[in-house]
């Protein structure tokens, strides 16, 4: 038996090695996703590890110190406690403050200034460029940093400070640094000398003391040494208790990753089962004839059934071995993708591939039980029926094209009706991200219980898209594509799951995307906004008045955020205009009042806040000892519980009040050129080092860019799996190639050209492809709208939309993967000879 | 020789002139054909006979302009079909050829109707009504027509291909062995109206068998041996060709 299952291996190359091709990719996909997740892990722990490297003991507050101390940070006494601490061979402290970094366009951007530890071993940065700085006016920048502001070794660093005065360094190093709580939050930073530190920032907010340990002095002597010399209030921490805690930080945010990653691997692993199986079950149904008559010729069921299996076997390893070596292939890809997107640590990233066993074993655990899986119930098809018969048959005869089964379409509708049960409970759902898991696992039910009535509506939607067809290859290519529909939906299915998932993300992404451009345009009634993109740097009341005297600008609005403690409130946080701007340039949805002429003792508050707080038009509340009046309600959140005038937030604000506003709104002139204004505008900005000038549409373009970016991460996620789909059909097509080869060449003796027999494949490919393209599109838009209507709550409104661009981008790409996919089946199809051809049993 | 001699005169429908074919190379070459000279005349039935391998098949696919040749020539009509590339070949097939094989004759996925009218639509031609009506008819096929190859009887499913190739009317049909998977009455039938065919509609008909009860419904046989012509009868009645046939050793 051996022998013929080798000699049978042989025969039918073409075959499986297209087969082989199928589980391969499937298998790569899935070590691929794991692979990945493990290396994002490994990495980021690194990473971390980096922060925590050489230290053997860290100082922090106590977790239950109260409000203040945890402003103040850790007294600087501490640090020369832990110092003068007996084993302690040296300590610093870890502290930073924020600061306006100018970049070489004279902009400011914010950034952390951290001083550099006087202990070598304690500095949790690697020099790459130059040298650290050792004097007050020297300073080493971020690499990433560098290259965003294009600074560069020898170059000046400004520095701008609270108050706005400028202190400059000699830039003398680029250092890189491990991801940390700083580095992650995405803002630049700089080192420089503890003395340079001063100087921008007087005071010192200490978060951190990390020590090493003298030779011969272990963690837990040293932290036992430091607690008695620095007395209570404090937690000391070994290096070891300080790793294996941010460790496990990095463990829960890798792990986050990791669980998209795997549900993704599932996906692919759904989508690469369908393939394999349907490969199969085509291959089996070929070699029907070929079992019969071995079977004629002697050999028993369960012999013909374990060469099946056998085979199958032999095949799943092979493949599964070649499936693993390319998933790390995809891997190291992919890694190298997100390291020129940019990551948390865009700069650093390595390429890793770590190897576990669980990959290995999911990946020949896929490969070869999927396949094994995927060739039991063909064979035991094929080994049932009498050899005679068997023989007889023609592929796609009666008994081939089964009809779709009663039982299937119960259990199908049973499967749907779970499936809508989960959708209506998502739908009730008060919470947003329980709301969208439990809908979005719903809307996967559903889409398994369409998947199984495929052979139901696929021949529908062919002979739908058949009609329309003209010319006889193309209606050709319509029957064939119609003449199995198991074979037909089982092939479109893979396709249909990819569209699926990509259309239903994208609706969502764009109807929130439609959203925020509505909301960008109630909010934005200005023209222009120009706000410092240096939080605590705020635009100067001067700045204010330049800007007003440009010409064309018809008004000028100042913001002002203030937040106070409040009697009735939760949260007394306000936002304050001047009183003639709110009803014009500030216009927020009324529920209630009037919002012109709105006095310094009176407030516009929130409809939910009110409500919340049982306050109405009419009744009063305080914020900051400051007595306010209700006079309108409103329904936008985007102004924090309500609306005061400009003196009123500067009067909450007390003494905390900084010198300029976050904001300025701008009104053009009814009928100026934009373009002009625009121009004019920007003279004065260029004043300004923290200015910028915003206005509604650049900020419509900033959030879909955002958007955009996480689309595009999905799509080419998403692509992988869409690749191994069109596979799957361009593995069908030619198993179909091979098995109409007589028919091929009856058309061809009837006198079908090449080009047209070409043409036939082509357009079954694309018909195929647009069943499971137009479905998908179609289920993803539905199931889109129904995680819509599960997101959006009263809070939050989300209006459905549909972005036809991408959409029709998607349909584009699949007609041409799918001509692609016909491309080789075709051109095989097409040399064959007719005699040939005829001739094949 | 004498064979083309005889037909000067009478329009030839198809021929061929020091017909070569060589399968294989070297050593294992075998000459399919071997320097074949015969002629077709049109408006009658011709059967090629000869003992299995003799070449039967092999001159009917190069006649037909299913394969190419070694050597020689082919006429099908006044047209050198040996010096067509491939399109024009499948041209001069679509339009001009007509085919009966002996089995898978029609495409599964088509009915009755569409698989008779495959071959008018590939060449964008209209179908004329009553001349389909006429075929249908005869073949006794009208109450079929909707039906697909698998809903049909092997001996329905050879009326059909009969109907195809004859639709379009075309200059020459071939039939390689279009009785041999048929029992004897459905293979009669097939016969019979082939013959008619030639008789009452002037068609051209080439046909390839192996049965001496099939190839006395011909006017003429072509004896083949070894690829050689090895000599032919007039008015073949079934004893004369299996006498011809024990001369020839088969
Ligand atoms: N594709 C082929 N390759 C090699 N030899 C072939 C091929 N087709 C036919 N032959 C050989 O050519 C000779 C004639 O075959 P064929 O025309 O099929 O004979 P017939 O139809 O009279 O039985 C035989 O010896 C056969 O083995
Ligand atoms: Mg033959």
């Amino acid at each position: 038996m051996l022998k013929t299952i080798l000699a049978g291996l042989r025969a039918r190359t073409a075959r499986l090695v297209l087969s082989s091709i199928a589980i391969a990719l499937g298998v790569a996909f899935v070590t691929g996703t794991l692979v990945l997740g493990d290396a994002v892990e490994a990495q980021t722990r690194d990473n971390f590890a980096r922060s925590a490297r050489n230290v053997d003991a860290a100082v922090h507050l106590a977790d239950n110190s109260d409000n203040t101390v945890m402003r103040d940070g850790i007294p600087a006494d501490v640090l020369q406690k832990v110092r003068s601490t007996q084993g302690v061979a040296g300590a610093d402290s870890r502290e930073y403050a924020s600061a306006a970094l100018l970049g070489s366009d004279g902009k400011a951007r914010n950034a952390a200034v951290q001083p550099l530890p006087s202990t070598e071993k304690l500095r949790d940065f690697n020099l790459k460029e130059g040298k650290f700085p050792a004097k007050a006016d020297e300073a080493a920048i971020d690499v990433k940093t560098a290259q965003i502001a294009k600074l560069k070794v020898g170059d000046k660093l400004k520095l701008l400070d609270k108050d706005n005065v400028e202190h400059s360094f000699s830039i003398v190093g680029t250092y890189q640094q491990g991801a940390s709580s700083m580095s992650m939050s995405g803002s630049d930073h700089v080192v420089v000398s503890p003395e340079g530190l001063r100087t921008i920032v007087p005071d010192q907010r200490i978060y951190e003391i990390v020590a090493v340990a003298a030779p011969g002095v272990s963690q837990q002597q040293l932290v036992d040494n430091i607690g008695k010399a620095i007395g209570s209030g404090y937690k000391v921490q070994t290096g070891e208790q300080l790793t294996q805690e941010t460790l496990a930080q990095v463990g829960d945010a890798a792990g986050e990753i990791k669980t998209f990653l795997l549900a993704f691997a599932a996906i692919s692993l759904i989508v690469a089962g369908m393939v394999i199986y349907n490969t199969f079950t085509i291959l089996v149904a070929q070699r029907t004839r070929e079992l019969a008559l071995l079977r004629c010729v002697g050999a028993e069921r369960g012999q013909v059934f374990r060469s099946v299996l056998a085979e199958a076997l032999f095949m799943g390893l092979v493949a599964s071995v070649l499936g693993i070596l390319g998933g790390l292939g995809v891997s190291a890809g992919l890694q190298a993708l997100v390291g020129t997107v940019g990551g948390p640590s865009g700069d650093d990233v390595q390429i890793r591939l770590p190897i576990s066993w669980v990959t290995i074993a999911a990946g020949f655990g896929v490969g070869v039980l999927v396949t094994v899986l995927s060739a039991v119930l063909p064979a035991r098809r094929a080994t049932k029926v009498a050899p005679v018969a068997a023989l007889r048959s023609q592929p796609d005869s009666h008994d081939d094209v089964a009809r779709t089964g009663k039982v299937r379409i119960i259990v199908a509708s049973l499967i749907a009706l779970i499936g809508a049960a989960g959708v209506y409970f998502g739908l009730q759902q008060e919470k947003e991200e329980p709301a969208m898991f439990i809908t979005g696992g719903a809307v996967m039910v559903l889409l398994l219980a369409v998947l199984l009535v495929g052979p139901l509506y696929v021949p529908l939607v062919n002979r739908l898209f058949g009609k329309a067809l003209r010319g006889v290859p193309a209606k050709l290519a319509s029957a064939n594509a119609g003449r199995n529909p198991k074979r037909t939906a089982a092939t479109t299915a893979a396709l249909m799951i990819g569209v699926t998932i990509v259309a239903m993300v994208t609706v969502v992404a764009g109807s929130g995307r439609e959203t925020m451009n509505q909301q960008v345009d109630k909010r934005f009634p200005a023209d222009y906004e120009v706000s410092s993109n240096v939080w605590n740097q705020p635009l100067t009341q001067k700045f204010a008045d330049e800007l007003s005297k440009v010409r064309n600008v018809s008004q000028i609005a100042p913001e002002l955020s203030a937040y106070g403690e409040s009697d009735k409130l939760k949260y007394g946080d306000v936002t304050g205009y001047p009183a003639d701007a709110i009803g014009s340039l500030v216009r927020p949805e009324l529920a209630g009042g009037t919002l012109t002429g709105l006095k310094d003792n009176e407030i516009i508050l929130r409809e939910k806040e009110a409500k919340e707080a049982g306050l109405s038009i009419g009744s009063s509340l305080k914020i900051s000892d400051k007595e306010f009046k209700v006079v309108a309600l409103i329904k936008d959140n985007s102004y924090g519980a309500g609306i005061v005038t400009l003196p009123a937030a500067q009067s909450i604000l007390k003494d905390n009040a900084p010198k300029g506003y976050q904001k300025l709104l701008v009104k053009l002139a009814p009928g100026t050129d934009i373009a002009v204004a625009r121009a004019d505008l920007e003279r004065v900005i260029a004043t300004s080092p923290v200015a910028v000038l915003n206005s509604a549409a650049e900020t419509k373009a900033e959030l879909n860019s955002q958007i955009d970016q996480v689309l595009l991460f999905i799509w080419a996620l998403v692509g992988l799996a869409l690749i191994i789909a069109l596979f799957g059909i361009a593995n069908t097509l030619t198993l179909s190639v091979l098995e109409r080869t007589r028919e091929s060449a009856l058309l061809r003796a009837l006198g079908l050209t090449r080009g047209q027999l070409r043409q036939m494949l082509v357009v079954e490919s694309i018909l195929m492809a647009l069943i499971g393209a137009v479905v998908g599109v179609l289920l993803g838009a539905g199931f889109g709208w129904l995680l819509v209507q599960a997101i959006s709550n009263a809070e939050f409104q989300i209006s459905f939309a549909i972005p036809f661009g991408q959409i029709g981008v998607m349909l584009g790409l699949a007609v041409i993967a799918a001509v692609i996919a016909a491309a080789l089946p075709a051109r095989r199809a097409a040399r064959n000879s007719v005699v040939a051809g005829m001739a094949e049993a | 020789m004498s064979a083309l001699v005889s037909e000067v005169g009478t329009r030839t429908a198809a021929a061929a002139h020091n017909l070569v074919k060589v399968y294989g190379k070297g050593d294992t070459a075998v000459r399919a054909l071997d320097g074949i000279n015969v002629a077709f005349e049109a408006g009658r039935f011709t059967a090629i006979m000869g003992p299995s391998g003799s070449g039967k098949s092999t001159l009917m696919h190069c006649l037909a302009g299913l394969d190419t040749v070694d050597g020689g020539s082919i006429h099908i009509g006044q047209t050198e079909i040996t010096k067509l590339n491939d399109k024009d070949l499948t041209k001069l097939r679509r339009d001009r050829v007509g085919f009966v094989f002996q089995a898978f004759n029609l495409l599964p996925t088509l009915t009755a109707q569409q698989n008779i009218l495959l071959g008018l639509e590939l060449a964008g031609r209209k179908p004329d009504q009553q001349w389909f009506d006429t075929i249908v008819n005869v073949l006794g096929l009208r109450d079929r027509l909707h039906h697909r190859p698998t809903e049909l009887s092997g001996g329905q499913q050879q009326r059909v291909a009969c109907a195809r190739a004859l639709v379009a009317r075309p200059e020459v049909i071939f039939a390689d062995e279009p009785t041999g998977n048929l029992d004897s009455r459905s293979g009669a039938e097939v016969l019979d109206f082939l013959r008619m065919s030639v008789r009452k509609l002037g068609q051209t008909v080439i046909m390839v068998t192996h049965d001496p009860v099939a190839a006395s419904y011909a006017d003429r046989v072509v004896l083949l041996a070894d690829g050689r012509l090895a000599g032919e009868i007039h008015q073949p009645t079934t004893e004369s060709v299996v006498n011809a046939l024990t001369h020839l050793g088969a």
